[in-house]
């Protein structure tokens, strides 16, 4: 019979339904109503029964009464004019002598979003909240969250917070958990209102009630504490000390929220401290409890001891084992476990950990044994004494044939190839065995490069690389590009015909460069080579720090920290461990753990993930080695040049060349300038103080070579716009007319906007100011230097050539500010062979000016923070062709010195030829996915 | 913290929803219009959390019933799974069996327990001793209790087939006696569950052994100051601690339940609890790489490459078990090879009960034994019809992994000695002590 409160017809139920709750039976009203719920769980539109089921709710039998109040939780927002109906009820039943009673009214009232109800809500909820019933006295507690949620106002005006933190010193354990719950629920929705109130007193009371708490009391104090940060040392051990306990509790939520206390309190302990290793020596056995759970629990425990080990390795160093896969696990328990074992790889383990994975590489589920095996390559590079062995059993596997097995052990030994040059080459025979079961792009691409790497001591090569060729339109980009360096590694001359344009220009480009210079062209593709560096999908370490905050969150399973994914203002604030204090010094300052941005010791570099592969292998072939640290003194005639040309070296060499080259007339000026230095602008003279800098104008076309036209002029970033502003004297004796102008390919592909506008007739004697705006929608050639711009005007009497050079801050886009995590990922992702350094000296500027100054001209500073004394300004400046700069400016307050650290993805070096240079900004250009990408002609 | 909560059936209908902060979104935004995206059968098959148009889902499956939450900010995963986990066990202790029909029964009773269980997206208790207070809803069962369900449950220590070691269905009906029964049981059953995974490598060598345990209660008494449980004298933890001169009992780790009282432990090795009505995991152990008795199975594998396209595979189990000791539902599979579409097998096994079949799904022969007497050795001929066979193919015979439950037997040792009840309940009480020691993955590589 009761399975027939599933009814399927919702008209007959509404009218039958309606009848029985306004039956005098009792059984049978509660039945009704029971029905009316389960009509309400699958789904049904019920609220038309509302005055019916109201009526029920004035009852002494607390069953029916609790199945009316979940009827009218549900509805009440819906039906508000009728909710007000039960509001006498409500507060009569606050009142009752029933503490459950009492409990269930103000419960459920708390619940009905009304807020016409709220009003009536405050003064029971005033009683209860001083109940003397502690059943009750929860249950308001969590009411004042709820409250909260409907009208933050009202709550503080009645002064319902100041209840709640008397709760917190409250008898009942279950009364202090939930006082602290809603406490930290309504601070989250007020960063800065700190209502918890930590300080020492408060912290120990939550200390003690931790140990008398339900498991649930328990997670909720621990978390409150985990936003604690302790005033020393000491006050953070003995508050470990008292969380300890909690690690061998049987539920994983408390010992989760206890290692995440511990977590954040360890940074504070210093490392030689006994303590210490006691304290990591307790950490283990909890976290390997956790990987005997259930699957669902044990993958979420294995996303945090992800975490955990890549924070802290030492804690899991010895435990190896537990992280082997079981032949039952689910796959994606089995791929994490993959993970953490390559993270916990060393020399000591090494041996036991590649017989595991060799194991793995003959399962059955294809996910699984791919990362295996890319797990094999992973661990000689991670560990360099396994090379050799991981070598041999990626040869034994490529032995079995097995189709994707094969590829994915190409793939890796590539890897390795790159890794240890020079080393392994004996390999290579088995691996052209297995050219032709190669089918997968990211396999053939990888094959290529190692074909083309060990050209010469590969016999056929030629061959081999042709037959790839005859696939050439099927392939995908990945494989096609690495063909085509590679061709031409072989020096194989090509014109390929295809019809992606990438492609296309990348072999123009290498046709064109081969035809005009062999020698740069031998430079450029076989450059050698950056050595593939330390393992590996490492997290950055800024997030790395948030996330060890929030161990035993959801942040930690999707390794993304709570602002991505949580909607609205709770969890905006970000969280940092704390910073070491010793006991003597305490931190007096709030946000004495929120001052260090992250790059605490040097992050190990990392190695593009494989999806990166491509842009990987063009970088590889194209940067040429060693960065070198010019030393560029403050050039004080031109009066502005302290960063000397500092933007990076391919400005720098522009700027080189643009000073040696030019005629002694013109040059020297400062518009032949154009490094970030230009941009402090300390002559203050010229240009706006806060805009982007503008050089004086310069003379450009001296009357004399152009039969009485001088020309001046500068270049401005004005609104987004690039614009040409431009002098035109008449020195000769007749009427100029009919002005023209045009420019010659160049290298960002300026070019005019619009005509030149001189209207009027240009008289004897008489100067015009035209204002040319630019775009950089124009052909590109490589120029000498790089921003050289060669202009041809024309007017009645003549077309006259002249060549300037623009500032290359022209081309900062107005939204190069990066965001900071992108920042510090791309900061790291550029190998630092793609960095450049520079020392400016004499420089006057703070901190603060020099970052106003230079964000006028587009160098936006995306973070700051000081260390040792030291200012260290991070920046990005993005190019009108989409390539990213990203710098470190160090400012050191003692001595007017200047450092900059610059890198770009581009690898840019003072040593390579400017032709390596071009193409290599032409990849950028081509990789960073730009709108109007360019044609080379 | 918790937003919603559901029980689904199998197919996806909601059994119990609830919306615990009132977000009004209307059912069919999240869950629903999740699942219609994935289908139900993957949660069979995703990792939780799982995230839907800003709502977080972590489910869990328990009697082939799903519970999920949603949730909107940054909870503890772990909370919410052990939150479900705790809705499930007390659902069974309420309902009495966990079922999509006895969850439908008692829904009436299930909203009351989530109404006292989860306030405001807050967990508030999971204990029954604290919820019995609380509830009103009598319990609906399918068909009243009866004794006879019990003639099935031997006396305890007594030997008795396997029904004995299999849930009994005196331990599955409702914590909370009806007023209708006339006669409560008083009674209390002890679990001492351990799952044994091992790896033994081609060469025959014990590679990895673990040993998770523990001690589960299920009781039924409506009060109980005290019961004491006392484990073997010899029990240690840890490596350094041995104890006494017999036999040592050892594990590595141990956790108990909070409301385990210790005080014994040390000296005595008893465990005090006032135990709760319902089910509770009083004691959890894990025990890795040196076991204390050798794995219960040995495996001979042969593997050849015979005339044609044919793959031999030749098995010799034994069984290192005391003779009195022995195995139900033994089931060993083996991949045999990854790339084939077609093949047939053709076998020879020592005895008409067993059985071997091929699951083209996971390439594997499945080869079942439904009893298997300690000490009994017995022997298989599979063989295989793969076609294009070649030596490198032998590489792909993959490893075997067994499934097997051991009645009556814990790898450890672990006992319980005594079982005292204090004060001693009047009338009829009734105390079960039960071993059992299941596989949780023991493979052995070729």
């Amino acid at each position: 019979e009761t399975n027939k409160l599933y009814c399927t017809s919702v008209k007959c139920c509404i009218f039958e339904l309606k009848a029985e709750l306004n039956s005098d039976k009792k059984e049978k009203k509660k039945e009704a109503v029971k029905k009316v719920i389960a009509s309400m769980t699958v789904g049904k539109d019920v609220s038309a029964l509302f005055p019916d089921v109201v009526n029920c709710m004035q009852t002494d039998n607390l069953e029916l009464k609790k199945l009316v109040y979940l009827y009218l939780m549900n509805y009440a927002k819906s039906q508000p004019d009728m909710a007000i109906m039960a509001v006498n009820t409500f507060v009569k039943d606050c009142e009752d002598p029933n503490p459950l009673i009492r409990a269930l009214a103000v419960r459920t009232m708390g619940c009905i979003r009304v807020d016409k109800i709220t009003e009536y809500l405050c003064e029971p909820l005033r009683k209860c909240l001083k109940d003397e019933d502690p059943y009750v006295r929860k249950t308001a507690a969590v009411c004042v969250a709820k409250l909260h949620d409907i009208n933050a106002q009202l709550v503080e005006d009645q002064g319902f917070l100041d209840t709640l933190k008397d709760l917190i010193s409250d008898s009942n354990p279950m009364v202090v958990a939930n006082a602290v719950a809603a406490l930290s629920e309504i601070s989250e929705s007020h960063p800065n209102c700190n209502l918890l109130d930590l300080n020492p007193q408060s912290i120990n009371k939550l200390l003690t009630a931790l140990n008398e708490c339900t498991e649930w009391g328990q997670i909720f104090i621990l978390d409150c504490l985990a936003n604690y940060t302790p005033r020393d040392d000491r006050e953070s051990q003995s508050i470990c000390e008292r969380v300890t306990p909690r690690l061998s509790h049987a539920n994983s939520a408390v010992v989760l929220s206890a290692v995440k206390v511990l977590m954040k309190f360890m940074e504070m302990l210093p490392k030689d401290l006994d303590y210490y290793g006691t304290l990591l020596k307790k950490l283990a056995p909890p976290l390997v409890t956790l990987l005997s759970a259930e699957p669902e629990l044990q993958y979420v425990a294995l996303r945090n001891i992800n975490l955990i080990v890549q924070k802290r390795p030492e804690i899991l160093k010895h435990e190896m084992k537990v992280f082997f896969v079981k032949y039952n696990d689910p796959i994606y328990v089995k791929l994490e476990k993959l993970d953490i074992m390559i993270r916990l790889a060393s020399q000591a383990n090494i041996a036991q950990v590649l017989a595991e994975l060799k194991e793995y590489a003959t399962e059955v589920d294809v996910d699984f044994v791919r990362k295996a095996v890319r797990a094999i390559g992973r661990c000689a590079i991670k560990v360099e004494q396994s090379a050799e062995r991981c070598v041999s059993t990626l040869l034994d596997l490529i032995q079995t044939k097995v189709n994707y097995v094969v590829q994915e052990a190409i793939v890796v030994i590539k890897d390795i190839f790159r890794k240890y040059p020079n080393k392994y080459e004996s390999v290579i025979a088995t691996l052209c065995e297995n050219l032709d079961s190669l089918d997968e792009p990211e396999a053939r691409a990888a094959m290529i490069w190692i074909v083309g790497e060990y050209a010469e001591r590969i016999d056929n090569a030629d061959e081999l690389l042709e037959s790839f060729l005859e696939g050439f339109h099927d392939e995908s980009t990945q494989v096609t590009t690495q063909q085509n360096t590679q061709v031409l590694h072989k020096h194989t001359q090509n014109t390929p015909d295809s019809d992606n344009p990438d492609l296309r220009d990348r072999g123009y480009i290498y046709w064109r460069l081969l035809s005009t210079d062999p020698v740069a062209a031998k430079e450029v593709v076989l450059a050698e080579k950056p050595l593939i560096s330390e393992e590996t999908d490492l997290i950055e370490p800024t997030l790395l720090e948030e996330l060890i905050c929030h161990i035993g969150s959801l942040a930690s399973v999707y390794h993304k920290p709570p602002n991505a994914f949580v909607e609205g203002s709770r969890g905006v604030q970000h969280k940092r461990l704390p910073a070491r204090t010793a006991s003597g010094e305490s931190a007096e300052s709030p946000d004495a753990g929120q001052s260090v941005g992250g790059v605490s010791d040097a992050p190990p570099a990392v190695i593009p993930s494989q999806g990166d592969l491509l842009g990987d292998l063009l970088n590889l072939d194209l940067a040429p080695p060693s960065a070198s640290v010019p030393v560029v003194p403050a050039s004080m005639q031109m009066g502005v040049d302290l960063l000397g040309g500092g933007l990076d070296s391919l400005i720098a060499v522009g700027l080189a060349g643009g000073t040696g080259g030019m005629p002694a007339g013109l040059g020297g000026t400062p518009a032949m300038g154009g490094g970030l230095g230009d941009l402090f602008d300390l002559g203050g003279g010229v240009g706006m103080a806060t805009g982007s800098y503008v050089p004086p104008k310069a003379v450009w076309l001296p009357a004399m070579k152009a039969k009485g036209l001088e020309i001046s002029g500068t270049f401005a970033r004005r609104g987004g716009g690039i614009h040409m502003d431009l002098s035109l004297t008449n020195n000769a004796m007749s009427i100029m007319t009919d002005f023209a102008i045009q420019f010659n390919r160049n290298s960002f592909g300026l070019a005019p906007a619009g005509p030149l506008q001189v209207l009027t007739p240009l008289a004897q004697n008489q100067t015009i100011d035209v204002s040319l705006p630019l775009n950089t929608n124009g052909p590109i050639m490589k120029m000498e230097p790089l921003n050289n711009l060669q202009v041809a005007v024309k007017n009645n009497i003549d077309v006259f050539y002249f060549s300037c050079q623009y500032p290359i801050s022209l081309l900062f886009v107005e939204d190069g500010k990066m965001d900071r995590q992108v920042f510090l990922a791309t900061w790291k992702d550029i190998p630092s062979e793609n960095e450049t350094q520079y020392q400016i000296k004499d420089f006057h500027l703070n901190s603060d000016a020099a970052s106003t100054k230079l964000q006028g001209s587009n160098v936006f500073t995306v973070a700051k923070r000081t260390v040792d004394a030291q200012d260290l300004l991070y920046q990005s400046i993005k190019l009108t062709n989409g390539i990213w700069a990203l710098a470190e400016l160090r400012i050191q307050s003692i001595t007017p010195n200047y450092m900059t650290r610059l890198r770009t993805r581009a690898s840019l070096s003072l040593s390579a030829s400017l032709w390596v240079q071009f193409a290599m900004l032409y990849d950028c250009g081509f990789l960073e996915g730009l709108d109007h990408f360019v044609v080379f002609p | 913290m918790i937003s919603q909560v559901f029980i689904l059936s199998s197919q996806g209908d909601h059994l119990i929803y609830k919306d615990c902060i009132l977000m009004h979104y209307s059912q069919e935004n999240s869950l629903d219009l999740y699942l219609k995206l994935v289908g139900i059968t993957i949660l069979l098959s995703v990792q939780c959390p799982q995230r839907n148009k800003n709502l977080n889902f972590i489910h869990v499956r328990h009697s082939g019933l799903y519970w999920v939450v949603s949730t909107k900010d940054n909870p503890s995963p772990f909370t919410i799974i052990e939150f479900l986990n705790r809705l499930a066990a007390l659902t069974k202790d309420y309902c009495g069996s966990l079922s999509e029909k006895s969850v439908r029964m008692n829904f009436a009773l299930i909203y009351e327990l989530l109404d006292e269980m989860v306030d405001y997206g807050y967990i508030q208790t999971t204990s029954t001793d604290i919820l019995k207070n609380f509830i009103q809803t009598e319990a609906v069962t399918s068909k009243p209790f009866s004794l006879f369900d019990l003639s099935n449950v031997g006396l305890f220590g007594a030997e008795t087939q396997q029904s004995k070691v299999a849930p009994s269905a005196a331990a599955s009906r409702p914590i909370v006696a009806s007023h209708g029964e006339q006669v409560r049981k008083n009674e209390i059953f002890v679990d001492v569950v351990e799952r044994l995974s091992v790896v033994i490598g081609s060469n025959g060598v014990l590679m990895k052994a673990d040993v998770e345990g523990e001690i589960r209660v299920k009781c039924y008494l409506p009060t109980c100051s005290e019961m004491r449980i006392g484990l073997n004298e010899e029990f240690s933890i840890g490596k350094s601690q041995l104890r006494g001169y017999g036999a040592a009992v050892r594990v590595d780790e141990c956790s108990f339940h909070q409301a385990v009282k210790l005080d014994e432990f040390d000296t005595y090795r008893i465990l005090k609890v006032c135990p709760s009505q319902g089910e509770q995991t009083l004691m959890q152990y894990q025990l890795s790489d040196e076991l204390p008795c050798a794995p219960p199975f040995r495996l001979f594998p042969t593997v050849e490459k015979d005339y044609g396209s044919r793959l031999l595979i030749f098995l010799k189990l034994r069984c290192d078990l005391p003779p009195k000791r022995y195995l139900t539902f033994v089931g060993i599979s083996q991949t045999v090879a990854r790339a084939l579409l077609l093949f047939s097998l053709s076998q020879e096994l020592s005895s008409p009960e067993q059985s071997a079949e091929l699951q083209p799904r996971s390439k594997a022969v499945l080869w079942t034994i439904p009893r298997f007497p300690g000490g009994a050795q017995l022997s298989a001929v599979f063989k295989v019809e793969v076609p294009r066979l070649s030596s490198a193919s032998l590489l792909e015979v993959g490893p075997i992994s067994m499934s097997f439950e051991l009645p009556k037997y814990t790898c450890t040792g672990l006992q319980v000695r005594f079982l005292r009840l204090s004060p001693t309940q009047p009338g009829l009480s009734q105390r079960w002590v039960r071993y059992v020691t299941h596989s949780d993955s023991y493979t052995i590589r070729i």
